[in-house]
């Protein structure tokens, strides 16, 4: 992700969580957080259950998000140079201080860790743990949807009655993995309807406009299929496209998995043997144990998970 | 997915036990999560809760922005903006990812990144999901360190090792003696560790240490070694530390030594243990240009004691002599009363304290008690400190961050009154401080203090690269001494030159030890690591050079005489320097090992 696409990302986040953007340039956003994002990115949770409890009027955390951080330090230095220094992000002494003096008992405090009465400045780029939290935070709020089409405005005449079909939308992650990984993506659509299924599903709806309330002027074809068979249809499409993958790296941690085991049966077989009684099962654990932990290194295996799902109603029937 | 997480990472034969398993391939199981099939199922059925459009669409873009399209690419560079490790840490990290399966003994020499080496495959498997749980051992006084390193560099959250729930976060460091006992001991072993890193790891030669054993027990999926010397004196050490790797990748021990040892310092059929140690380790040596260190200044500071204070070197002297002479030349006995010569060269408060402490010792009616007692008189005489007004009148002129050393502690306590009389900010550092004191104390030294006072160089924690002068208030018999403290300055990561000032009294022994260690030795334009060749090669079969230095100091029959045999001792070094080899081919203890982990090693070219 560059900084462009960060840029982006936050701005859609931060629009969909209804935070108050106070101001923003290409690099950067100072938001005030919605209740919503605060809960998920302050880390505050006893204040949180306050807040809960009495009822109280919630005070949610403003950050400077900063996207790109070239670009705005020397933005910055223009505008102090030329007369209107302003450094919300700066810290004071007392923070200072504060951070070392724990930093010396911790060796490390995260910069939000300390965020009192002032506005934190979080420099997010591909890696920070802002942005991980974000991502993670979007993860956990963007798992399950039920969402409809928007009509075309112009088409509609209030006289006729659109067909929509249900289709079983669903993002999944595949993960070839012995002692190395790689991934991919997969996205899947089944139609509730008829059980015709189509891959890279997510594309499909990415090009239209969807709304989670019913439109007008529809009508909803009757499920052909039910959802445990769909997700059956899904996951043997996909199954029938893995088998004709390329399995060598397989076979190559196969191969090593064998000669490691080979080579700690060596070791440990005579060693069992000539053990005096009493220490023979502390080496037979030791034994296993290193067997376990090689074949936990080395097993190639494929696993399948979503990232996330949903019912898609999409005009047509198909 | 959010509410049904997966942990690929975990041991199989633990995990997904409700999903489905298929076969892919002969060898391949394919697994199915199907909790987001009940869950959506489920959230049908109560109609909602639904999640968001626009969050579902950044959802699957984080995902793709994380995704681990490769098994070879290392992913984890372009998250690490911060900085970029050299060339010879990331091939070395790619080696032991792609190559060795993530068990290995980084054997790099000192100073060429081992932690950067670490932290690299680390975040690398944190960031394809291979690692959750890590643990990190290190000798405590290096915790702080590598926790502030992965967070700061790596922007790996990991955490220093507290409290007992502290074990419960993802990356802990902890010191190795901590873990190993009792209440933390059962809950290390009861972890199932993705990675453990294990710093020093030369600390695990023996087998039958506890440390050895906690180690082997430890349930590990990949593993890695750090050390610069992975083999000291025997080759058993490497044999041992390699098992404790992967068991039997060596074979058995006493086929280990059928197949490869002639003697326990020399190797055999070196062509195959040294394939056999390239599949497990990884060394990389500085080349011949390669070290571009900065310069060290070295500037002698000659001083004239005050008449007072000679007055006190010289019975001093005189009295270290008659007690020797009366011994009828017992070195050994001697200790206490040589540590009297040297601490006259640094200050009356370093006598004073151990004739107080020689004068409890004795009977009350020996009649070495008045003897003593006029020692104390001349103390006693003495008004001002030469060698401190003079350390004063430099860091005056300095102006900047100076690391102070002295051997002695009381030294260190009048020095740090004396500054702070002088408006000088001024802070001790010394191995007896636990951690958190010394690393406030390197805290300050950072911050508002002028200068560090040191009576330790040799912990590994004090890494000073900000700071590029240093004085010598007293010097140590010892040259790995002397070494070891230009070495916390003078180190990877120095920019400037770094200015050695050593104060050196005239007419004492202390102009002696100075002429030795700098125009005999040459010992302040050394390269690193070639002092540890000379003296081994010089201390062949003979006393230790600080013992020889004592032994000639108590013998000479006056001045004269010192003087004759100081230049005598020079000679010999220098002979000893121009037997020797190029720093380049100079070889560990048993030299045959020492070729044996040449032929391992690779060379890299690194700038500071």
């Amino acid at each position: 992700m560059n900084s462009k696409q960060i840029h982006r990302f936050v701005q859609h986040y931060l629009d969909a969580t209804n935070c108050s953007i106070i101001e923003k340039s290409p690099y950067h956003f100072t938001v005030k957080l919605s209740p919503e994002a605060d809960r998920v990115l302050t880390g505050r949770p006893y204040y949180w259950s306050f807040v809960d409890r009495t009822g109280a009027e919630p005070e949610t955390m403003s950050y400077l998000f900063v996207t790109n951080k070239e670009k705005y330090d020397s933005a910055k230095e223009q505008s102090a140079s030329s007369g209107t220094a302003a450094n919300p992000g700066g810290m004071n002494r007392t923070d200072e201080a504060a951070k070392s003096a724990l930093s010396r008992s911790y060796g490390f405090v995260h910069g939000g860790a300390l965020a009192t009465g002032r506005m934190p400045r979080e420099d997010l780029y591909y890696g920070s743990k802002r942005l991980e939290q974000l991502f993670d935070a979007a993860q956990s709020s963007g798992s399950y949807v039920c969402l409809f089409q928007e009509p075309d405005a112009r088409s509609s005449t209030p006289f006729e009655s659109t067909a929509y079909t249900p289709w079983l939308g669903v993002n999944l992650r595949v993960e070839f993995q012995c002692d190395r990984k790689r991934e991919e993506l997969h996205s899947f659509g089944v139609s509730l309807a008829t059980g015709q299924c189509v891959e890279n599903f997510q594309d499909r709806l990415n090009a239209l406009k969807m709304t989670p309330r019913l439109p007008p002027n529809i009508h909803l074809t009757r499920n052909g299929i039910t959802l445990g068979k769909a997700v059956t249809i899904a996951e043997s499409t996909l199954e029938r496209k893995l088998r004709t993958y390329d399995y060598r790296w397989a076979e190559d941690a196969a191969a090593r998995l064998k000669e490691e085991l080979e080579v700690v049966n060596h070791y440990y077989e005579p060693l069992l043997e000539s053990a005096e009684e009493e220490r023979r099962e502390a080496i037979m654990e030791q034994f296993n144990n290193r067997k376990a932990e090689i074949d936990w290194q080395f097993r190639p295996r494929v696993t399948v998970s979503a990232i996330n799902c949903g019912i898609f109603h999409l005009a047509g029937i198909d | 997915m959010a509410d049904t997480p997966i942990h690929s990472n975990s041991i199989p034969s633990r995990a997904l036990q409700q999903n489905a398993k298929n076969r892919l391939h002969p060898l391949v199981d394919l697994q199915f999560d199907r909790g987001w099939h009940d869950e959506l199922q489920a959230r049908l059925g109560r109609n909602g809760p639904w999640d968001d459009w626009t969050l579902y669409q950044l959802a699957i873009e984080a995902r793709q922005s994380r995704l681990v399209g490769s098994f070879d690419e290392l992913q984890c560079i372009r998250s690490l903006p911060s900085f970029e490790p050299m060339p010879h840490q990331i091939s070395t990290a790619c080696k032991v990812l792609h190559e060795m399966g993530g068990r290995a003994i980084l054997a790099d020499e000192v100073g060429l990144g081992k932690t950067i080496e670490a932290g690299l495959v680390l975040k690398e498997y944190m960031v394809r999901g291979l690692v959750k749980r890590a643990l990190i051992l290190v000798p405590a006084s290096l915790v702080l360190q590598w926790v502030r390193e992965l967070n700061q560099k790596f922007g790996i959250s990991a955490v220093a090792q507290k409290k007992e729930h502290t074990w419960h976060y993802d990356v802990v460091v902890a010191s190795i003696d901590t873990a190993k006992r009792d209440p933390h001991r059962d809950i290390l072993l009861g972890n199932d560790y993705d990675l453990i890193i294990i710093d020093e790891a030369h600390k695990l030669k023996n087998k039958k240490t506890t440390n050895y054993q906690f180690v082997t027990q430890l349930r590990k999926k990949y593993c890695l070694l750090l050390t610069a010397t992975p083999v000291q004196n025997d080759l058993d050490e490497l044999y041992n530390l390699i098992t404790l790797l992967k068991p039997g990748q060596l074979g058995g021990q006493r086929e280990f030594a059928a197949n490869f040892v002639v003697d326990k310092r020399l190797p055999k059929n070196e062509d195959q243990l040294q394939e056999a140690l390239s599949t497990v380790m990884i060394r990389n040596r500085r080349g011949d240009g390669g070290i571009h260190f900065t310069k060290r200044v070295v500037k002698n500071v000659p001083l004239l004691l005050s008449p007072e204070e000679q007055a006190l070197y010289n019975a001093v002297t005189g009295f270290v002599r008659e007690r020797y002479d009366e011994s009828g030349g017992d070195l050994t006995s001697m200790l206490s009363l040589v540590t009297l010569q040297r601490e006259v060269c640094s200050s009356r408060d370093a006598v004073f304290l151990t004739l107080v402490n020689l004068f409890k010792k004795t009977a009350e009616d020996s009649p070495m008690r008045p003897k003593i007692w006029e020692l104390v008189e001349f103390i006693r005489q003495i008004k001002e400190n030469t060698k401190a007004e003079k350390a004063l009148e430099l860091i005056r002129e300095m102006n900047e961050k100076v690391i102070l050393f002295t051997e002695y502690r009381a030294t260190q306590e009048y020095l740090l009154q004396f500054f702070r009389s002088h408006d000088l900010v001024a802070v001790p550092y010394r191995g007896g401080m636990n951690r958190g004191k010394k690393d406030w104390m390197m805290d300050l030294f950072r911050g508002r203090a002028q200068v560090l006072i040191a009576t330790e160089a040799g912990g590994e924690g004090i890494n000073l690269q900000f700071c590029h002068h240093m004085i010598n208030f007293d010097l140590p018999w010892n040259p790995m001494r002397v070494e070891q403290r230009i070495g916390r300055v003078h180190r990877l990561g120095q920019t400037e030159d770094v200015k050695i000032y050593n104060l050196c009294t005239l007419g004492t022994i202390e102009e002696h030890i100075v002429s030795l260690l700098h125009e005999k030795i040459n010992l302040f334009e050394l390269v690193i690591g070639q002092l540890d060749h000379i003296l081994e090669r010089f201390e062949k079969g003979d006393k230790p050079i600080e013992k020889q230095i004592a032994q000639m100091m108590l013998e000479a029959s006056g001045q004269e005489d010192l003087r004759s045999r100081f230049n005598q001792l020079g000679q010999t070094i220098g002979q000893v320097m121009e037997t020797l080899p190029e720093p380049d081919e100079a070889q560990s203890k048993a030299p045959a090992i020492g070729v044996l982990l040449d032929k391992v090693s690779r060379t890299v070219e690194v700038r500071p």
